[in-house]
């Protein structure tokens, strides 16, 4: 058995164990595909930097020793539900928890289980595979043409790992109809001590002038790894702004992927990292630009200290045709010590005529006169610097799509930044 | 108060100030000119204590203790204030939280408890009344997206937040219109004090018409050329710079 591979038998036992629902025969031809391919490996361009090789070593001690996870944390759960106004849909260790999760059926909000079939494969990636083999329950949202509703719909993603490794898969496909507006926000959090690995698999279709604002908030254990994967299809003057922040986690790979199918579709996305000693976090963002106009935009921040590591990998590809594109890159990098590494990448394929594209990368220290103009004002050299880094990421936290939650998550943010300026709790 | 004598700096390999003097007390108004490149900017970041400045000779005493051991952050919370030329643009500070911050850390160093929050927001928009700006401007990044008269309006506003004991005004006055000289104006002289000295850099005379001073100093090849009260300033403006060059050279 190949270091790249999981055992064979105990994930077709895994698979025969599941139910024999409307995803059977899906999780049988994507099985079949895992099996072919394996998990990426570094030979391969994308996952250049990552090495999945802990995580496979994790999900072959989780399919041998096929523990229960322990149960979620129900009390703060529920605290946190108190701290956002929104309508829940809590998916606990791969599986939606109907006790924990709020009642969605308002009008024009659809939720249901997943249904695919084998043609419905998007094998695109080994880790999606993975997904849809090992996928306990996958959900499906449609939000009715012409709904537009304030209150945000949060799916928090909660693993919890007890004594021994535990493996997650999580599935949702959001479709927002014409004309639809909705708020989401992807909120991960985790609990237990041990090792966990939790890989998603989300998909946003949005149909002619739907819009949506998405946030993916994630603070998990560090010594949990997540693989995750974003598909975005935006249809004719669709929109969708998201920001993507990652403050926990060991190994954290995001791959989002927008497709802008239809003029004068938007797609502004952020993302902001946080990385401390032992962690890794690698984002890899994609965007085909297939007609224009069309508009997107994404601005990265990561703030790196200690012996870990960043990817930023920025994708932008104008399609023949796709005159009128305006794509904008960013990513800027605070790095706080010797020892963090970065690899920022950004990638212009274009093969459209009249388009305006631009990208910037950054990788730097403090603006030391932004630091001696703080400490002109009585702020202690350590202040001035805990100021600055807070600053550095409250830009992205500020434009993030759900300003209800700029708060916590701010706070979220100085608490991560203030555990990085002190040595890390492991 | 300050007590400079025979201060040389350098920048790198570039000596910038090659023996300054100059005595200011309590109460007095100094207006330093010069030239660009004189080495104005350059005596004002080293009293602020800024680190790309390496002290190579003389002493600089303030109240009677040596000014150069202490950190930037010592300077501020003694009562030092320095006005930036060119004030720093802080994207996701928030301007009341920099004020604030910096009024708290003087009043702690004082031992004094930390303001109130209903306190400092009446003050701050009185102050902000006094110098003509929106009060908007407290919730806004420090700086960020400010005009080259608002960045010195803020500068000024801190100055008053902050009532320091000697404040420095580095060329708080260039590329002010008209309007906005006479509320930097009005500000610098609304904290004209007895127990207070202010020290403006600056090239032109046009500030000194709104702020009278008691001496001007014309520095020239980091060096005091010339002192004198404020018909020296005149002088200056109708003669140039190079008349105390050449005067100095003589």
């Amino acid at each position: 058995m190949s270091r790249r591979s999981l055992p064979i038998d105990a994930l077709d036992r895994t698979v025969a164990a599941l139910s024999d629902d409307a995803l059977a025969e899906a999780r049988h031809a994507a099985l079949a595909q895992f099996k072919k391919r394996g998990f990426p490996t570094t030979r391969n361009e994308n996952w250049k930097y990552t090495d999945l090789s802990k995580v496979i070593e994790l999900s072959r001690r989780s399919l041998q020793t096929s523990t229960d996870a322990e149960r979620p944390d129900i009390d703060r759960i529920r605290e946190l539900q108190a701290s956002i106004d929104a309508g829940w849909l809590v998916i606990a260790n791969g599986k939606l928890n109907r006790d924990l999760s709020t009642t969605l059926d308002e009008d024009g909000i659809e939720v249901s289980p997943l249904r695919l079939d084998s043609k419905d494969l998007r094998l695109e990636d080994p880790l999606a595979d993975l997904n849809l083999a090992l996928l306990k329950q996958g959900l499906s949202l449609r939000i009715a043409a012409n709904r537009s509703t304030d209150r945000p719909i949060a799916l928090l993603i909660v693993d919890s790992a007890g004594t021994a490794p535990v493996l997650s898969q999580v599935r949702i496909d959001i479709e927002l109809q014409a004309n639809a507006e909705i708020r989401f926000i992807e909120y991960h959090v985790s609990a237990g001590d041990d090792e966990h690995y939790s890989n998603a698999h989300i998909n946003v279709i949005a149909r002619p002038n739907a819009r949506a604002d998405y946030l993916r908030f994630q603070d998990r254990a560090l010594h949990h790894s997540q693989t995750a994967r974003l598909n975005v299809q935006l249809e004719t003057d669709s929109e969708i702004s998201y920001c993507g922040i990652d403050l926990g986690g060991r190994l954290t790979r995001n791959d989002l992927k927008i497709d802008i199918l239809g003029q004068g579709a938007s797609a502004i996305f952020d993302g902001l990292y946080i990385a401390a000693e032992g962690q890794h976090v690698d984002n890899h963002t994609r965007v085909d630009h297939r007609v224009g106009p069309a508009v997107s935009a994404q601005e990265y921040r990561g703030i790196l200290n200690g012996h870990c590591r960043a990817i930023w990998n920025g994708k932008a590809i104008v399609h023949a045709g796709a005159d009128g594109t305006d794509a904008q890159q960013a990513n800027h990098n605070l790095l706080l010590s010797e020892h963090a590494e970065i690899d920022a990448k950004p990638e212009l394929e274009i093969y459209a005529d009249e388009v305006k594209c631009a990208h910037g990368t950054t990788v730097g220290q403090l603006d030391e006169q932004a630091l001696f103009y703080l400490r002109s004002r009585g702020l202690d050299r350590d202040r001035a610097k805990r100021v600055l880094t807070r600053a550095f990421a409250t830009s992205i936290v500020n434009k993030s799509p759900i300003p209800e939650l700029h708060d916590l998550i701010g706070n979220a943010v100085e608490q991560r930044l203030r555990e990085l300026a002190t040595g890390v709790p492991q | 108060m300050l007590e400079i004598k025979n201060l040389k700096a350098r920048i790198g390999d570039a000596d910038i100030l090659n023996g300054v003097s100059l005595s200011v007390n309590a109460g007095e108004v100094h207006a330093i000119m010069g030239p660009n490149g004189s080495g104005k900017s350059t005596l004002a970041q080293v009293i602020a204590g800024h680190a790309d400045y390496e002290v190579t000779e003389g002493t600089v005493s303030y109240n009677g203790h040596d000014l150069l051991a202490l950190e930037p952050e010592e300077r501020a919370r003694e009562g030092i204030f320095l006005g930036f030329q060119y004030p720093v643009e802080i994207p996701g500070v928030n301007n009341a939280y920099l004020l604030k911050a910096a009024v708290n850390a003087k009043r702690e160093h004082q031992g004094l408890e930390e303001i109130d929050a209903f306190e400092f927001l009446k003050l701050a928009r009185e102050k902000m009344a006094v110098l003509g700006m929106d009060p908007k401007f407290l919730n806004r990044g420090v700086n960020e997206g400010f005009s080259g008269g608002e960045k010195k309006r803020n500068e000024i506003l801190q100055m008053a937040m902050l009532e320091p004991s000697l404040a420095i005004l580095d060329e708080t006055d260039s590329g002010l219109d008209i309007d906005a000289l006479k509320a930097v104006a009005g500000g610098v002289n609304a904290l004209r004090d007895p127990e207070r000295a202010i020290v403006l850099v600056t090239h032109y005379q046009r500030l000194l018409d709104y702020v009278e001073p008691d001496f001007v100093h014309v520095l020239s090849e980091g060096r005091i050329a010339r002192s004198g009260d404020k018909s020296l300033a005149l002088e200056l403006e109708e003669k140039g710079y190079e008349w105390v060059r050449e005067a100095a050279n003589a």
